[in-house]
């Protein structure tokens, strides 16, 4: 029965409908957990707030076993899911400005957008980067184009390349998660800051 | 940290662990109902697509980068799942922000550094997320969440590079942020 | 610190249900009945043997015999340049590829149309394209393509063009007269073409 779109059960502009409700639903979350504070988001990589940590991985952890199961119940066909292609290259080397992007400009691209609707003058010069960044790339693509498409691995999921069950590597994850969390409440003790 | 503040910020946001539960079962409702994860970079790119064709249309088949892109959209690149999705978000970040009174306008930063410093280092800092999230094809939201949701090899890749670099940094911008 | 045990006490629990289960592998219609019936009642599966013959005589690519019947039957006799997919192992994995796909033309044979039809149905409900039925299955074959009889002199044109054809494609497939059970019908081994795996109608993803 499920996902909806794919199988042609509710239309395309019915779908572009649903996503703009998905994204109302997105912002408001991110907004009330504190991603549209820079200084929240930093906060992570320094201990002092560790909130990206915990929403990121408990996100990650429900939406996965919020799909297992659903696939269990046959409620939903997994082999219609999109799965991100896997080229290691660009997604290391991406990774990596991403994250240099990350610490110096304090927001991703979906926390920018929330900071500034409510008023952030910094989230909104950081969207501007966004677009200067997103034409350099598509200005100077012929320069990274091999590296773009190099080490083309198809769309592997980590479970398969481990050669487990996906429930199981999901255990496992949700093992690692709960280590990091308890890292993290630990952190915020140790390194509190009183006003940012 | 006082107690009385830690009272006041908890009340002001959502709890940490139920922000997270909320937020992964908005993306469960987005891969049920559409078969896909969040995004945000996606969009940002129509827009640019779309703004490179009205400025000057002969610059779009210059760029391959671009033209593979709006053939890959028929019709217009701005009529995009994730187009509609970050225009829910920057709705739905307003209602959230005006609920709890945290609309203001203002630049945020750390008081040891000016505004302008911040504001030239969120512009580099945008300028880099935007050209990797190109690169890595997808920023935080939809190649490292959502590809982690669905357990996406890159997924997790692109996470451990955005994270790893990030803290492996973080000491030479603290200044910025402590 | 207690909303991480809560959430702790949540989805660890969970996990290990998750961790437990077998994963799922069953294959999900994707066809409701209605559709399909719709389908059926128009056969618009079934090709006539007159097409799949000048296929055949032209050596058209596109073109992949499949024969549902047993191996045994299948190694008796099979028409030129088909393989055997019997259909008690129609849904192995080994041949989803092959009738999952949007390159070629598969056409199902029997002995007579029955389960050949019942491979068509069940492929189609999982939603695969491109596979078709041979009208009449191998029984019509014989006696219309390889033992082709001449017409009455009465009979319209279009009756004769038709009996020629025939003629000539059996003589091409090194048919006519009676094909005996042994298989004196020259069997072509199929050489596998490459097989190009249909592309899912995914959504485009990217961030």
């Amino acid at each position: 029965m499920g996902p909806l779109a794919p199988y042609e059960i509710i239309s395309e502009n019915t779908n572009f409908l649903l996503a703009f409700f998905i994204g109302i639903a997105f912002g408001w979350v991110l907004e009330s957990s504190g991603f549209s504070s820079s200084r929240k988001l930093a906060g992570v990589f320094y201990g002092y707030d560790t909130v990206v940590l915990k929403v990121f991985f408990t996100a990650a952890v429900t939406a996965m076993l919020g799909l297992l199961f659903m696939s269990l119940f046959g409620w939903v066909d997994l082999d219609l899911i999109y799965v991100n292609p896997t080229y290691l290259t660009s997604a290391i080397v991406g990774g990596v400005v991403m994250g240099a992007g990350f610490i110096m400009g304090g927001f991703c691209p979906g926390t920018s957008f929330c900071g500034a609707a409510i008023g952030k003058i910094d989230a909104m010069v950081f969207i501007g980067g966004l677009f200067i960044g997103v034409y350099g790339f598509a200005f100077t693509y012929g320069w990274w184009e091999k590296m773009y498409f190099a080490k083309y691995l198809g769309e592997p999921k980590v479970s398969e390349k481990l050669g487990m069950s996906d429930g199981l590597f999901g255990l496992f994850l949700i093992v690692i998660a709960l280590g990091m969390f308890y890292v993290a409440e630990w952190a915020e003790k140790k390194f509190p800051r009183e006003e940012y | 940290m006082s107690n009385n503040q830690n009272t006041v910020r908890s009340r002001k946001y959502l709890n940490p662990y139920l922000g997270g539960v909320l937020l992964g079962l908005v993306l469960l409702a987005a891969n049920f109902i559409s078969g896909r994860g969040l995004g945000a970079s996606g969009a940002i790119k129509s827009v640019v697509a779309t703004t490179i064709e009205v400025v000057d249309k002969d610059a779009v088949s210059t760029m391959p980068f671009m033209s593979e892109y709006a053939e890959s959209h028929s019709g217009s690149p701005m009529k995009s799942w994730l187009v509609f999705q970050m225009m829910g978000v920057i709705v739905g970040g307003f209602l959230s922000g005006a609920l709890a009174g945290r609309l203001k306008l203002k630049v945020e930063h750390s008081p040891k550094i000016t505004s302008k410093r911040r504001l030239i280092f969120a512009l580099a800092g945008g300028i880099l997320f935007g050209f990797g999230s190109q690169l890595g094809r997808g920023c935080t939201s939809g190649s490292a969440l959502s590809g982690m949701a669905v357990l996406s090899l890159g997924g997790f890749v692109t996470m451990m590079g955005i994270f790893g670099t990030a803290f492996a940094l973080a000491y030479f911008f603290r200044k910025n942020w402590i | 610190m207690k909303s991480l045990k809560l959430l702790a006490l949540i989805i660890i629990p969970l996990g290990i249900i998750i961790a437990a289960v077998p994963p799922d592998k069953t294959k999900h219609f994707r066809l409701t009945a209605d559709e399909l019936l719709q389908e059926a009642g128009a056969g618009v599966q079934f090709i006539s043997p007159d097409v799949v013959a000048d296929m055949l005589v032209q050596n058209d690519p596109s073109l992949q015999l499949i024969d549902v019947r047993t191996p045994e039957e299948f190694d008796a006799f099979s028409l030129p340049g088909s393989i055997n997919v019997p259909l008690s192992n129609l849904l192995a994995d080994e041949y989803t590829d092959l009738l999952n796909q949007d390159a070629r033309m598969n056409v199902f044979y029997s002995n007579g149309s029955v389960y050949a039809n019942q491979a068509w149905m069940i492929t189609r409900q999982l939603g695969y394209e491109n596979n078709y039925v041979l009208e009449g299955g191998l029984n019509y074959w014989f006696g219309n393509i390889l033992a082709a009889t001449e017409p009455a002199q009465t009979s319209p044109n279009e009756e004769f063009a038709k009996y020629d054809f025939r003629k000539s494609a059996a003589a091409a497939l090194g048919g006519g007269g009676v094909v005996s059970a042994t298989g004196d019908a020259p069997t072509v081994k199929a050489v596998k073409p490459p097989v190009t795996a249909k592309a899912k109608k995914k959504p485009a993803g990217g961030c």
